[in-house]
């Protein structure tokens, strides 16, 4: 009898172990079932394409933290790649450079920048934070700088730019399908491949996997380009909403992302973590913020009521990983 | 005696890190199917020349042969594709990933998918797992479980079976009974003898002399980075080899 028991509790506590969004997916149900009492319409399709598409162009981003973070590493500067990449295809398209060209430039610059993050993380063996925290600076000063501080829209119309984020089914937007195979291709990478064992392995010990022949370098470097060309490819999708670009486009989106993160239960110390966690997260995310709005509060509560729920979710997954592993 | 009639062969290697001088012109073998016990002090260099042999240090001078033809070991990589397999003192295991997947870790088996996407054969993975765990009789609950769950012991009984499974040709065992209790240390030993019956070369450091002395056929002796000297089983005690160690010279006698 006692046996059985202790084998239902070893059973529940592998499933929570193995499922690192369980506390997201907790909190996701319980702040839809709170607006569903306090939001007016909170319950309809134009609510639920509104909260996708938040998430969706977020969840780009953060996908690729949440990638980045299981290999030990962080990213500050996916804000400003984001923005970045935006501006660059905002002025090729301005300068008659078809658009694909353009979104392919723009996708070659984060590309770099995702690079040179890697490179020099690596080859100086400085915390990443600190490399990211440099290069976030640094390109939002170079994009603010050749600007001068001033928007840029692009008048045309390109059936390009509808293909990155035009409409579907009324109010959906095709972001959506581009944040889907985001999480399905990376997820697919991370748990089916041998790339994704290295990688678990390089966030896991990076020492143990170097010993066992993984070129943890050369993972590092590859994530952080991973990271910075979605956040690019992220900007992108953003200007073909808006088709207007400004310089301070992105700022702070990468708190926002992380948190997204952490929430979806990956560890910031790497080698823990999945994108589903990432894809309750983000989700988490558009929700409140479409459903303080429709609930009739100011935008301001958005940060206040994240803050909250980033420290609640992380506490759950503490206690429930502690509990998990005794 | 012909050079290919070493399955190791390292010759004059130096290795310097900053001003220390780890290692001054040591020459160490290993031959075919024997089983050599590596001791010395603290600092003696033993964890170096095994590092140096495994890939993760390269040495200053000195080349290594490896069945007879000189390798450049330049990482861990290539020194598992030659055949050796190592068991680090930390013993280099993911603590948040499975058993099954620290135990193909770096090696994995692959199905192609399309003829160009390498995927994780699962199932093979963890069949060969549990049967490679089964043969060398070490029992786990489920190979899903996560490393972390695991008693030293336990953790010491993958690594040395993984070693034992993928060491093809050379297995090398830092510090293995180190942090063992004695029933668990007895089995290790086993396993020692096991693998040189299966026609396996064993390189066995430790500073439990007692524990080597049962199960090698030779013993090369370390001290500041310097060889003291090689010896045939037959030709000392364990107290001997103590006592080598201990004061750092060759009694005249041997």
């Amino acid at each position: 009898m006692k046996d059985k028991r202790s084998k239902f509790y070893s059973s529940i506590a592998l499933l929570l172990r193995i499922h690192p969004e369980f506390g997201a997916l907790l909190a996701l149900v319980l702040v839809f079932i709170v607006f569903c009492f306090t939001a007016t319409r909170f319950l309809s399709l134009e609510s639920l394409a509104g909260i996708v598409t938040v998430a969706s162009e977020l969840g780009i981003v953060a996908a690729g933290i949440t990638f980045l973070m299981i290999t030990g590493e962080f990213d500050l500067s996916v804000g400003s790649t984001f923005g970045f990449s935006a501006m660059i295809l905002a002025l090729t398209a301005n300068a008659g450079i078809p658009l694909w060209i353009g979104f392919l430039l723009a996708l070659a610059a984060a590309f770099f920048i995702g690079l040179i993050n890697g490179i020099i993380t690596v080859k100086y063996k400085i915390p990443s934070f600190i490399t990211t925290l440099g290069t976030l600076m640094f390109w939002r000063g170079i994009l603010l700088a050749v600007t001068g501080g001033f928007a840029v829209r692009y008048w045309g119309t390109s059936s390009f730019l509808n293909g990155l984020n035009g409409h579907f089914l009324g109010e959906f937007r095709i972001s959506s399908i581009w944040f889907f195979i985001v999480i399905f291709l990376l997820n697919i990478i991370l748990t089916k491949t041998p790339y994704g064992n290295s990688t678990y392995a390089t966030g896991g010990n990076k020492e143990a996997a170097r010993v066992l022949g993984i070129s943890v370098d050369k993972v590092k470097i590859i994530n952080f380009v991973i990271c910075a060309v979605l956040a690019g490819l992220a900007g992108c999708i953003q200007f073909a909403r808006f088709k207007s670009v400004d310089p301070l486009r992105g700022t702070g989106m990468e708190l926002e992302a992380i948190a997204a993160v952490v929430v979806g239960g990956t560890l910031m110390s790497g080698g823990y973590g999945n994108l589903i966690g990432t894809l309750f997260g983000v989700l988490l995310m558009g929700m409140v913020r479409s459903g303080l709005i429709m609930s009739g509060a100011p935008a301001y509560w958005y940060q206040a009521f994240i803050g909250i729920i980033l420290i609640l979710a992380v506490i759950t997954n503490t206690k429930l990983k502690g509990w998990a592993i005794k | 005696m012909k050079e290919d009639d070493f399955l190791v062969k390292m010759v004059g290697i130096s290795k310097r890190f900053g001003t220390v001088q780890a290692l001054k012109n040591v020459d160490f073998t290993v031959k075919h199917q024997e089983v050599i016990g590596l001791v010395g002090d603290n600092g003696a260099g033993k964890s170096t020349l095994i590092k140096i042999l495994t890939g993760v240090h390269f040495p200053d001078e000195g080349e290594i042969y490896f069945e007879g033809e000189k390798q450049y070991i330049d990482s861990p990589k290539k020194a598992r594709d030659l055949g050796i397999e190592t068991v680090y003192q930390n013993l280099a295991l993911i603590d948040l990933m499975s058993i099954a997947r620290n135990f193909f870790l770096g090696r994995e088996p692959v199905r192609k998918f399309a003829k160009v996407i390498n995927f994780l054969d699962r199932k093979k993975i963890d069949t060969v797992t549990k049967e490679a765990l089964k043969d060398i009789g070490i029992k786990v609950r489920s190979v899903d479980e996560e490393v972390l769950l695991l008693s030293g012991g336990e953790r010491q009984a993958i690594a040395i079976g993984r070693a034992i499974y993928f060491g093809a040709k050379l297995l090398v065992l830092d510090e293995p009974t180190a942090a063992l209790s004695i029933k668990e240390s007895h089995k290790v030993l086993d396993y020692v003898t096991d693998s040189r019956e299966r026609g396996l070369s064993v390189i066995f450091i430790t500073h439990n002399i007692y524990h080597v002395y049962s199960v090698a056929d030779r013993f090369t002796i370390l001290e500041h980075g310097e060889k003291l000297g090689d010896f045939n089983k037959d030709e000392v005690s364990a107290e001997d080899i103590i006592d080598v160690v201990r004061t750092g010279k060759t009694p005249s006698r041997l």
